[in-house]
């Protein structure tokens, strides 16, 4: 008991950037708009919490905040160009990818000499402090549920839907397309700037170049081999978060590190064709529009 | 009130093709530069980018190598890419054919056998980067699994076995330096002088070329390689097997980038240093670049390969001045690569604002 306890403690930080973070890109995906900025994003959002933190002598509300502000406001763009353009959304994604990774860096180097003069230490550790963690689990626990309820039982989680069923469906029904689907992209972007957020200043509390590179994609895996369901993101989160904070225990096995290193990227996969080849895959199928052009095109002038 | 609409219209006769990727390269330059100045305070000034953009343009011979390595890469991409297999996994196929070359290079005791030793670790250096393109392959081939994710993951797998490698049985033993010894001279490219390229690396790119011009043009695979990337319901009408034509894509794209990744390590590093992720010119994300920007089309390759490759070496002179560096590529790219993604829209359409009372 007291091992699950102390496990769940550690884990704690990691579960809820991973949790919340997934249930944003599980929204955003819901909405028919492919999310392959993720992994950028998140290292964007990660250096600009780092980088207002150590400016702002540690004010964490200022830092995850400014986190969030950017993340939505790149993310918004990402919904209104794919909406209203008929562009490929996975270049769109990937270029926004690769603009995030440089922005991170040329962001956070500097902040990184900044912090090194001044030697301030960043973040705040809620790791093995049962009451914070505690508080911590219970809102990230209540928020995905509220999440899922938004979806599933709400006019604008079914407009949410259609939008990624069928926009054009959803349209002829009298939803206005590109209004949901920027209201999906401020609850989803924003959820994605509040957890790399609370990844760099609970679970990380460091930066250095590339830093949080990676974890974007296994948000991804963990949304996608949920089948973008909130609450079956929990067990996944549980599991991934668990896996990679744990993950040097093998080392006592006799593992390499560089292979267990690997082993979230490993999961990650295995878990996605887990998803696609059991009854799973065909219960929680992925939007059907997610990914294609919708727009409106006039043919005459 | 007033209500604003954007509406798409079709044009009658669509712009130039070569505008747009002439127009998103000014474009994402100027887009990367203000973002830049913005960011850095005035601190990174736009005109020394600019000096250094200018500078790497008119310097062909120090171009050469990554120009040879991106055109390698490109050409591979740019199969995948007409198929509508997105492989974005080209760095760890390009990481594990450094595997096979220098496994053959320090271990294989052939190394220093003339003539065919380059042979060799180049069909070694190929087996290897198949054996990694063939799982993401039957993934996506057989399962379905969207290629995006799986190969981008696999680029963190192999970043770590070949950390693996390095810091372990491949470990330089004098210094316990985390890098692998340097790869006998017998096995190294040939230098060509006045360039920073290999006589061996120009030969496997126009062998390359040549190649993906073949492919492309004249055989079966390449016919259902373009049909697919129009219409892939087409190619199953006529009875043709989908999943083993995407199963051959990659693995053609991935033996390519397969043979830049050997001809990096024989011709340009001669070792591998550890940990990869902090070494790696990224030419595998840079291609993507190269063949988006080229319109698939082969002819374009050579002319939107020779600007990237200006533009990398742009950033190693801003990097070598302490601006930014690797920083300042991966936002010129994104921000090309973005400028291009939003402006080939207009080369079929034109947007109209209509601003209604």
């Amino acid at each position: 008991m007291i091992d699950i306890l102390s496990i769940i403690l550690n884990t704690c930080p990691l579960f809820i950037a991973y949790q919340i973070a997934s249930i944003g890109h599980s929204v955003v995906e819901k909405s028919g708009v492919l999310n392959l900025a993720i992994d950028g994003l998140f290292v964007l959002a990660i250096s600009v919490s780092f980088m207002q933190a150590v400016y702002s002598g540690n004010d964490i509300l200022s830092s995850i905040l400014l986190s969030i502000v950017v993340t939505l406001l790149i993310g918004l763009f990402i919904v209104f160009i794919s909406t209203k353009l008929p562009v490929s959304q996975g270049a769109i994604g990937l270029s926004i990818m690769f603009i995030c990774y440089g922005l991170a860096g040329i962001l956070g180097v500097p902040a990184r000499s900044h912090q090194g003069s001044t030697g301030l230490k960043i973040g705040f550790n809620i790791q093995q402090n049962i009451v914070y963690s505690t508080i911590a689990l219970v809102l990230t626990i209540l928020l995905t549920i509220l999440i899922h309820v938004i979806i599933e039982k709400t006019k604008l989680g079914i407009a949410i839907r259609a939008c990624g069923e069928n926009p054009l469906h959803a349209e002829a029904l009298g939803v206005n397309v590109l209004r949901i689907r920027l209201i999906a992209g401020a609850i989803g972007y924003g959820l994605i700037g509040l957890s790399a957020g609370l990844f760099e200043l609970l679970y990380s509390r460091l930066w250095r170049e590339g830093h949080g590179m990676g974890h974007g994609w296994i948000v991804l895996a963990i949304s996608l081999s949920s089948g973008r369901n909130p609450l079956l993101c929990l067990a996944t989160t549980f599991l991934f978060s668990t896996l990679y904070e744990y993950r040097f225990s093998l080392l006592v096995f006799g593992i390499p590190r560089e292979f267990i290193e690997t082993l979230p990227y490993i999961v990650a996969i295995l878990s996605m064709i887990i998803y696609k080849t059991t009854p799973l895959g065909e219960k929680l199928k992925p939007p059907q529009y997610l990914g294609k052009p919708y727009f409106k095109e006039e043919r005459t002038i | 009130m007033i209500s604003i609409n954007i509406a798409i219209v079709k044009r009658k006769k669509p712009l130039p093709k070569w505008l747009i990727p002439l127009l998103s390269l000014i474009s994402g330059i100027l887009t990367s530069l203000l973002i830049l100045y913005v960011v850095s305070h005035g601190s990174i000034n736009p005109l020394d980018v600019l000096i250094a953009i200018g500078n790497s343009i008119t310097q062909p011979n120090l171009l050469l190598k990554n120009y040879a390595m991106l055109l390698v890469i490109g050409c591979g991409l740019l199969i995948s890419f007409k198929a509508a297999i997105w492989n974005i996994g080209g760095e760890g196929q390009f990481y594990f054919a450094v595997i096979g070359a220098a496994w053959f290079a320090l271990y294989s005791g052939l190394a220093e056998i003339p003539i065919i030793n380059k042979f060799l670790m180049i069909a070694l250096g190929l087996t290897t980067a198949l054996i990694w393109i063939l799982i993401a392959a039957l993934i996506r081939g057989y399962i379905g699994l969207d290629e995006v994710p799986v190969t981008l993951l696999m680029n963190y797998i192999a970043y770590n076995i070949v950390d693996y490698l390095v810091n372990n049985h491949w470990r330089e033993q004098v210094y316990r330096y985390t890098r692998t010894p340097t790869i006998p001279v017998e096995t190294w490219f040939t230098n060509i002088p006045f360039t920073n390229a290999t006589l061996e690396l120009l030969l496997i790119t126009l062998v390359t070329i040549l190649l993906t011009w073949i492919i492309l043009n004249y055989t079966y695979i390449g016919l259902f390689i373009r049909t697919m990337g129009s219409n892939p319901n087409v190619l199953k009408t006529i009875g043709v097997d989908v999943s083993k034509t995407i199963i051959y894509v990659l693995i053609i794209s991935g033996l390519l980038i397969g043979l830049a990744g050997v001809s990096y390590l024989a011709g340009d590093t001669h070792l591998i240093s550890s940990p990869v992720i902090a070494h790696t010119p990224y030419y595998g994300y840079t291609g993507i670049l190269v063949a988006w920007l080229s319109l698939l089309e082969l002819k374009y390759l050579f002319v939107t390969t020779y600007i990237v490759s200006a533009l990398i070496n742009a950033g190693i002179n801003i990097q070598i001045v302490g601006v930014g560096g690797a920083s300042i590529v991966n936002l010129m790219i994104g921000s090309i690569l973005l400028t291009y993604t939003i402006l080939f829209v207009f080369h079929e359409y034109s947007v109209k604002i209509i601003i209604k009372k």
